[in-house]
Parts: structure tokens; sequence; C-alpha cells
């Protein structure tokens, strides 16, 4: 009896960082400071967030000029009414360390172009975003977007004209950033649920402008950079 | 032989409820630079801690933004939460920060925040 043979299951690689996080989570654990149910909450709540706010955060922003305005002010307030409380949300009640509650919302303008990057590790607004794309995390785009921007710009597909002013936000304390990109053409007459769907996480980060029709993040392909960065 | 004691929860204290930057507003006294002043970042050691990046030092840059008053991260990641700062949002040009940023480019710019030690009038 001919048995095909088939090779066994990958087992995807831990990282070091993941067994990091588990050993100091169980120390944590063992030490009384949170429990592992608190682990689980806290696990389950980070899992419910995802841009769907931010998006609509724009989408109200480009229908009412006295909420845009507000959104360019005072973020945090903003986020209220898209129901986003940065201050009173779990499970802390004053964000996470890594999610400090000063949300700045970026207003690009037909001549400026916002894209935000963290340079030092990986700040996010998460509480109105959700979990960062792996690539935001990654020393490639930390270190290229500052130096290179418009190549990096142009490997997410996004060309500019050269006098679009391209302003890196490099989000290093203790503010949150959200880009709040310009209405595309096309798009007169809309609804807020019809504009809040082309507002992507793409757009919010930055790397992408909304367009009529596209209401997805672009499928990442891997191309070989220019200027890689090299470890 | 005694435990020492550490208070690990005075930040929680502080900021639950109030939010942090918020919970350190009014702490840091008048802020040394105004919107649109030039200054310039300071090239300070940091052997244990800092968020200031690499590539500001040296660089010219113009205030944007008085965005919060908070410890230094040089302060707070020791815990030391009594020194609280004013944070400028700055601007810098690309071509201030990397010498052969191409000139076609010249109005591109950089935002990113630092705290008051970090300048100097320029």
């Amino acid at each position: 009896m001919a048995e095909k043979h088939k090779p066994a299951p990958m087992v995807e690689e831990v990282s070091e960082f993941e067994v990091l996080e588990i050993a100091v989570r169980e120390l944590a654990i063992e030490k009384g400071l949170f429990t592992a149910e608190d682990h689980q909450r806290w696990t389950e709540y980070m899992h419910t967030l995802g841009p769907l706010p931010a998006a609509r955060l724009v989408a109200k922003a480009w229908l009412d000029p006295e909420f845009k305005k507000l959104a360019v002010e005072d973020g945090v307030k903003a986020s209220l009414e898209v129901g986003i409380d940065w201050v009173n949300s779990m499970p802390t009640q004053f964000g996470t360390p890594s999610d400090y509650c000063n949300l700045r919302v970026l207003e690009d303008t037909p001549k400026l172009k916002h894209v935000v990057v963290c340079t030092l590790c990986s700040c996010y607004p998460r509480p109105i975003l959700g979990q960062s794309p792996e690539w935001y995390r990654t020393p490639n785009y930390r270190r290229r977007l500052v130096r290179w921007p418009r190549q990096v710009l142009a490997e997410f597909g996004l060309q500019l004209p050269d006098d679009v002013e391209v302003r890196v936000e490099d989000s290093n304390q203790k503010s949150r950033f959200i880009v709040l990109p310009v209405r595309p053409e096309g798009t007169e007459g809309w609804s807020e649920d019809q504009l809040a769907e082309i507002v992507t996480r793409d757009c919010l980060i930055g790397v992408a402008m909304p367009k009529p029709g596209q209401t997805a993040n672009d499928p990442r392909p891997v191309r070989p950079a220019v200027n890689p960065y090299h470890h | 032989m005694s435990k020492p004691h550490y208070d690990r929860e005075h930040h929680v204290k502080k900021a639950t409820g109030i939010g942090d930057p918020q919970c350190f507003k009014g702490e840091a006294g008048p802020p040394k630079f105004k919107v649109g002043d030039k200054v310039r970042v300071r090239d300070l050691p940091d052997i244990f801690y800092s968020r200031t990046q690499v590539y500001t030092r040296g660089a010219e840059a113009t205030v944007a933004e008085l965005v919060y008053e908070s410890p230094a991260p040089e302060d707070e990641a020791w815990d030391n939460t009594e020194k609280v700062v004013w944070f400028y949002s700055l601007i810098f040009k690309q071509k201030d920060l990397w010498p052969d940023y191409p000139d076609a480019f010249a109005n591109d710019t950089l935002e990113t925040e630092l705290p008051e030690r970090w300048l100097e009038p320029l």
C-alpha cells in the first residue's frame, strides 16, 4: 500500500518577546499584581478594539465643520461622540501606559499630507484604532519613514506631487495621532455611513488616501525596498 | 530583614478618571517657549533612558504647539514624577535633519514632541 507522505504541520515559531511576555505575565500573576482573570478580561477588551470609531470620526468631521474644529482642537473630547472614552475606558481608566490619553487629529490639506510613525517603539492610538498592523511595528517602516518618506509612501502605492508638503509625525511621547485626510472628490452628497466606509486604517495612519469605492486596505505586496534597513 | 516599601499605586491614584498626561496639568509653571519660537534640540547625555531621537539632536525646529505638561521620560522611567515640564510639538525641516534630503522636496517636514529641558532658544 503506497502511503503518501505528508509533511508534519509547521509549528509557528514563538518569538523571544512572546516568551518574555509569558514569563513576566506568569510572574506577575504569581506575585498577585493581577489575576489570570484580569489578564483575560484585558486581552478580550483589546480584541474588541478596531479602526471603525476613527473612520466615523473622520466622516463626521467631513460633514460637520464645527465637529472638525473640535476634533483638531481636542481629539479626546471629539472621540466621545464616536463612543471612545480615552480617560474612562477599561481597565485602567487612564489609558494604558502605552495608550496615553492625548489624541491629536492631524488635518491634511490639498498641500499638506501627514503620515504617522513611532520610530522609538510602535506607539499607536489603540483605543480608537485597535491593534497596529504588523508592518507598522517593523524596524524597516519605523527607520525608513522618517528618512525617506516619499519612497516609503510610494512603496505603499501613494505617489505625491512635489508641491505637497509631506509631514512625518514621529509619535515619540504621550500624544497619539490619527490623520484626518482630505475628503476625496466623487463623494458629494454621501451619507456619514458611506463616507466612513472609505476611511480605512491605512488612511488613518496616513499611508493611503481615501478613494470612492475602496473600503479595504490595499493588499501589501512585498517589494524590494529602496534604501532598505540592514540589521 | 524588613522588605522595602514601594508605592506602586501613586500614579494610578493620580491619573484614574483624569487621564495621563492630563493629570499633570498646571504643575509645570510658565512655559519657556511660545508657538512660533525657533529652538535648537540640545545634545544631552542619556545613559539610561530617553525618548529624544538621536536624529533630532542639534537640529533647529519651530514650536508648533504647547501640547501638555508631564514629567520628562528620563525621570518618569524611574518613577520620578515630581518635576513636571512643558512638552512642545516641534516642526523640523527634513532638509535640516538629513543634509542630503532632495532639494525638490524642500517643503517636507517632520513633527515630533520634546520636553522643555531638551530645548534651547535660537
